[in-house]
């Protein structure tokens, strides 16, 4: 018996039937080593165990990051400033949530690759129709303050997020899964979460996916921004509304010597002072880089972009319940008009991902990639369209709001379509117009006819799956009210099994190519420039910026 | 001279408290709501009419303008909504930012526009003057962002001599903060430009042709004696009204170049407030462009009679 | 302060040499170097605006994601910005939108500024007061920062910039032809229609108005450069004219970006097109003003 055999037989021995099946996916060569991660990462396996069987079944790992020479130091980061006060339960923009990674940490850290690595919690499994999930904390974690991390802090913090009365930007995210009072102390290192209803991929609830979930204080009670105390590899220095902040290295880190002595953030309105900031050496590293802005530094060899594939993307929906989009073959014509080789190459400058027009991006590993990609064919457009007796086209208005490449973007839709008929004018709204109250009857991006909208990277497709697409979707601006779907999503959430999973995101993807009531054509990249020779910088497609093992080389 | 003073403020109260009312009313139409604008589109309902309600923002309209009139009155301009900290800090740094920018442009424009009007005074008529005038208003009626793209194309792309952003390191001196403003300020001494120019050209032309100038000369001063005592005193009258007309413009209008140039002014506060409806922000911010505008007329009119002694007071109400 | 523009108003001539007189302006303005140079700048921008899209090499909306950001060359004489389309062909275009919206408002902020002015001038009064406290606020507020509330408020399109920017022209016209107008009201003709017991409104618009209407005239000139400047500046800041429209001031904040990164033909032909055209109006403005002033 070969020595990686006999882990697998230990594994399978020492844990449960989901687990199992996991394996038999592995070693029938169902699995590729990233999708085997990933999933036995959610269900709490450790990464190193599963490096090991994957390993052994010949799945090799990337290579990992060199290790860290030269640290200590100052690192200056030019970042969008906060859009309002730094409240954990409250936050709800990128540049906000990256000052949360700075100074605090999350029961797990959902990585690049989207597996889960423990943060706080050492372990986490769940029951076996995936309604309980119970989580074993790490030991030794000590707050800024000094005072140990206990189950209290934990079940606080979670429970503070969903309470209705606090205002909490995560309870989109929990409704339906996780109820103020689902969150229970076990003992002083374990904390059980009871569901309202399976979730397959609960951990990634309460990972840095969910960036409001910092592990704070149970006796947190409001004004963070005085002193930011929580568990992260950083304690605050200063924090001026509007101007910056400063950290200091947290000497009692739980996660081992933090390598930079201090981080300066310096807050801009805009991105091209960050490039300036930069290219004059003002800064280090700018947090995040919109790709049409950032054309002049992406080609300059003094700078190195991280470029992180991300499920971030822009939804254009047509709705379903009115004219000239009721018929879905006007809807499959629209997005057939679509070159989208040509929209990533050009308008993205190659940094973001074909899509398919379901929230199956490539990189998630769920993905069914037998389902065949949706190309440009402009024949078939026409055909689609004289069948749903549009042959003469028809004029409708693209409600959309300014926001990184999204005018742009509906300028190119506006000119695609042209070619089947259509004629489309564009409503292009400030932000805070285009959402307005974001419920249905007082909300442009939810009653228009036609929209763009963009959305944040996910870790799990949960949201974009139900959100946008159920008929009780809160988001759902395609008003698409389809039963079959429904039901495939519920299924899709609850399975714990990878291939069903995959079995039922293939079903999904097919049904959504056939009703087409959001076209999805890019998930583009999450782009972080730092100057050259920096190494051991930690980014998220979600936002977060992890600098604890970073050094300037 | 009491009374006056007086009446001026009280009538500036007046104007500032229309204001209020005006940018009050202004606010509850802009779209959205405040907890909406706060936790984002993706927020749940529940979440938002917490926060609402944590905010007061869901009283009535009387009642939430009520408690910000009673509280302003009483020198507490209120709490952000979005910042969740009291407004005057923000408004103070704005405005002291704003001022800056503005006196850069003054110590610029005022010397330039007054030498180059007196000049053409004393060509008027002939091409000189004409060029000066032409082109002096062309250049005010050239958009701020279009004369400040070309600024940063020559001197911060291609020659590289100024930075192209407003804002300064933290902790710098002086120099490095006026370093930093000289770009922006460009663009609007073009604007001002024409203005105070053809003022002083004006306010000298009329000097050159008054008795006291044609007694001096008669009295055999020598030119520039008597251009500096008579003239130049003529030139500056107009000019400071024109200044102080101006100044509203110059603490509050710079949204495009603070925009542009990067810079965190009044003008942008009062834009971003508006776009978050940020509402005890947005007052204050506009209260305090009103003020600016109200105390830089009171001190306009204060100096042009000081200047010239033949204006009484109230003679022109 | 705004009282000395009175004086302008206060030269009234017998009525029997206006028909001479205008003659005589008229030749006057065709001789001025500067109204000819500003009007053959605006006629340009003009013509382009109407048959511009007949003339140009490419279409001006159509995209070409190959082709994004090319530096001018002998296929396209200014470039292609970053969707690929062509920069030439925009920038003749790009004025239509600029020549429909900025007239407008100019014309439609004249209407009630005159009228809110004769009522003001008129009436003095409390009418005179209320309105004056009002349009004191309004005025003690930028032009752009009010455009913007309202613009928040109102949503964007074509109408509402019209609408805004008429809005925020009348007081400034109001102040004006207040002002000319109170200088006249004292006058013996104003007197002589009062014994005829013409009509308030008769008064106003019959007797007062055609003898106020040359610094109006100016006043308008000088406006519609302002209303270019404001449709521009709006435009920049994504509150005026939207997308796809090749609008000069449109570009340019899309694309201003992108000059740290050397792509500098992207805004700067736009910059020169709105410069030229505003400066052409105030050219056409200073003629009119020197001519109207004697």
């Amino acid at each position: 018996m070969k020595a990686s055999d006999a882990l697998i037989e230990l594994f399978r021995r020492t844990h449960g039937e989901v687990h199992n099946q996991l394996i038999d996916s592995l070693l029938a060569g169902r699995l590729s080593r990233r999708a085997f991660m990933r999933h036995g990462s959610c269900l709490g396996v450790s990464l190193a165990t599963l490096g090991s069987i994957a390993g052994g079944v010949g799945l090799v790992a990337g290579p990992r990051l060199a290790r860290a020479q030269g640290a200590g130091g100052t690192i200056r980061v030019a970042q969008n400033a906060p859009a309002s006060a730094i409240d954990p339960v409250k936050i709800a923009d990128g540049p906000g949530l990256a000052i949360l990674s700075y100074v605090g940490d999350f029961l797990c850290f959902d990585r690049n690759d989207l597996t889960l690595e423990p943060m706080l919690a050492e372990s986490w499994s769940p029951n076996k129709d995936g309604t309980v999930w119970t989580f074993k904390l790490r030991q030794g974690v000590k707050f800024h303050n000094g005072k140990p991390l206990t189950a209290d802090d934990v079940v606080a913090s979670i429970e503070r997020l969903a309470d209705p009365a606090n205002g909490s930007n995560a309870l989109s995210a929990f409704t339906g899964y996780l109820s103020k009072g689902g969150t229970r102390k076990v003992d002083d290192q374990t904390v059980a979460f009871h569901l309202d209803a399976a979730n397959g991929s609960f951990p990634y609830l309460v990972s840095s996916d969910n960036y409001n979930a910092i592990i704070l204080p149970a006796d947190y009670a409001g004004n963070f921004e005085q002193s930011m105390i929580a568990t992260g590899a950083f304690k605050l220095e200063k924090y001026t509304p509007q101007v910056g902040a400063s950290f200091v290295r947290n000497a009692d880190y739980w996660g081992g010597q933090v390598a930079p002595e201090r981080i300066e953030a310096t807050f801009y309105a805009d991105i091209q002072p960050q490039i300036l900031a930069l290219q004059g050496g003002q800064a280090d590293v700018i947090l995040q880089a919109p790709v049409l802005q950032s054309v002049a530094v992406l080609n300059d060899p003094n700078f190195e972009v991280i470029s992180l594939p991300s499920t971030a993307h822009q939804q254009l929906h047509m709705r379903n319940d009115m004219e000239p989009f009721k018929d879905p073959r006007v809807r499959r014509a629209v997005a057939l008009t679509l070159d989208r080789q040509k929209l990533v190459q050009g308008l993205m400058k190659g940094r973001a991902k074909i899509g398919n027009d379901s929230p199956f991006a490539g990189v998630y590993p769920m993905t069914d990639k037998s389902v065949p990609q949706r190309e440009r064919n402009i024949a078939e457009a026409k055909e689609l369209m004289a069948a749903a007796g549009m042959a003469n086209g028809f004029e409708t208005t693209l409600t959309t709001e300014r926001f990184l490449e999204i005018p742009d973007y509906a300028v190119l839709v506006q000119n695609a379509v042209k070619e089947i008929g259509g004629k489309i004018n564009l409503n292009v709204l400030d932000q805070g117009a285009y959402y307005g109250d974001a419920v249905y009857g007082k909300s442009p991006w939810l009653d228009s006819v036609m929209g763009i909208t963009d959305y944040g990277h996910r870790g799990v497709p949960n949201v974009f799956l139900s959100a946008p697409l159920r008929s009780d979707g809160t988001w759902n601006g395609a008003h698409f009210k389809n039963k079959d779907y429904d039901q495939l999503v519920t299924s899709y959430i609850a399975s714990l099994d990878v291939e069903a999973q995959r079995a039922t995101a293939g079903k999904i993807q097919r049904l959504l190519l056939e009703e087409t009531p959001v076209i999805f054509s890019y998930f583009y990249d999450y782009l972080t420039v730092v100057k050259k020779g920096m190494s051991g910088v930690l980014t998220t497609a979600m936002g977060q910026l992890l600098l604890a093992k970073a050094t300037m080389g | 001279m009491a009374r006056f003073l007086l009446k001026r403020v009280a009538m500036s109260l007046i104007t500032l408290w229309l204001l209020s009312v005006i940018v009050f009313t202004a606010g509850q139409v802009l779209p959205g709501n405040v907890g909406r604008a706060m936790l984002g589109p993706f927020a749940d309902q529940r979440a938002v009419d917490a926060l609402n309600h944590e905010m007061g923002t869901d009283r009535p309209l009387l009642v939430q303008y009520g408690d910000w009139i009673s509280r302003f009155v009483q020198g507490d301009m209120g709490r952000s909504y979005a910042y969740r900290a009291p407004v005057a800090p923000f408004v103070g740094n704005a405005l002291a930012n704003s001022a800056k920018l503005a006196l850069v442009a003054f110590l610029l424009v005022v010397p330039l526009s007054l030498a180059m009007g007196v000049m053409a005074a004393l060509h008027a008529g002939r091409p000189v003057d004409r060029i000066i005038m032409v082109a002096g208003m062309s250049a005010t009626i050239v958009p701020e962002f279009v004369s400040g793209i070309i600024l940063i194309l020559i001197f911060g792309v291609w020659l590289r001599w100024l930075p192209i952003s407003a804002t300064w390191r933290p902790g710098a001196g002086f120099f490095g903060q006026l370093y930093h403003l000289l770009l922006p300020a460009i663009p609007l001494v073009l604007i001002l430009f024409g203005y105070i120019a053809r003022m002083a050209r004006a306010g000298t032309i009329e000097a050159l042709d008054a008795d006291y100038t044609r007694t001096a000369v008669l009295k055999g001063l020598p030119q520039s004696t008597v251009l500096w005592r008579h003239v130049l005193r003529n030139a500056l009258l107009p000019t400071v009204s024109v200044i102080a007309t101006q100044t509203a413009y110059l603490i509050g209008g710079l949204v495009v170049i603070e925009t542009l140039f990067h810079y965190q002014g009044i003008g942008s506060l009062i834009f971003l407030a508006a776009n978050k409806k940020d509402f005890p922000m947005l007052q204050a911010g506009v209260l305090a462009v009103g003020c600016v505008f109200a105390v830089a007329s009171l001190m306009a009119d204060l100096i042009y009679s000081w200047l010239n002694p033949r204006i009484r007071f109230g003679a022109g109400e | 302060m705004s009282e000395a523009t009175a004086a302008q108003g206060a030269a009234s001539t017998p009525e029997v040499s206006v028909a001479q007189e205008r003659r005589e302006r008229l030749g006057q303005l065709l001789s001025s170097p500067t109204f000819l140079t500003g009007a053959v700048i605006v006629v340009f921008w003009a013509v382009c605006a109407i048959f511009g899209h007949a003339l140009v090499p490419y279409d001006p909306l159509a995209d070409d994601m190959l082709n994004t950001l090319l530096p001018p060359s002998r296929e396209h004489f200014f470039g292609t910005d970053q969707l690929g389309r062509d920069v030439f062909s925009r920038v003749i275009t790009g004025s239509r939108d600029i020549l429909t919206v900025a007239p407008l408002a100019t014309l439609l902020g004249t209407l009630g500024g005159t009228v809110l002015g004769l009522a003001m001038g008129y009436s003095r009064g409390l009418v005179d007061e209320v309105l004056s406290r009002v349009v004191d606020a309004l005025l003690a507020l930028p032009t752009v920062i009010v455009a913007l509330l309202a613009l928040v408020a109102l949503g964007t399109s074509k109408l509402t910039v019209v609408l805004v920017i008429a809005f925020g022209f009348m007081p400034i016209i109001a102040r004006t032809v207040r002002a000319a107008v109170l200088a006249e009201r004292e006058l013996d003709y104003v007197a002589a229609a009062k014994l005829r017991l013409e009509g308030p409104f008769h008064i106003m618009f019959a007797e007062i108005l055609p003898n106020v209407a040359p610094p109006i005239m100016v006043e308008t000139t000088v406006r519609l450069g302002y209303a270019i400047f404001t449709v521009a500046t709006l435009s920049f800041i994504g509150f005026g004219i939207q997308p796809p429209s090749p609008d000069w001031g449109l570009s340019i904040s899309a694309n201003y970006g992108l000059i740290g990164g050397g792509y500098w033909w992207t805004v700067l032909f736009d910059g020169l097109a709105i410069a030229s055209l505003v400066i052409g109006v105030n050219l056409i403005a200073d003629g009119i003003e020197s001519v109207a002033d004697g």
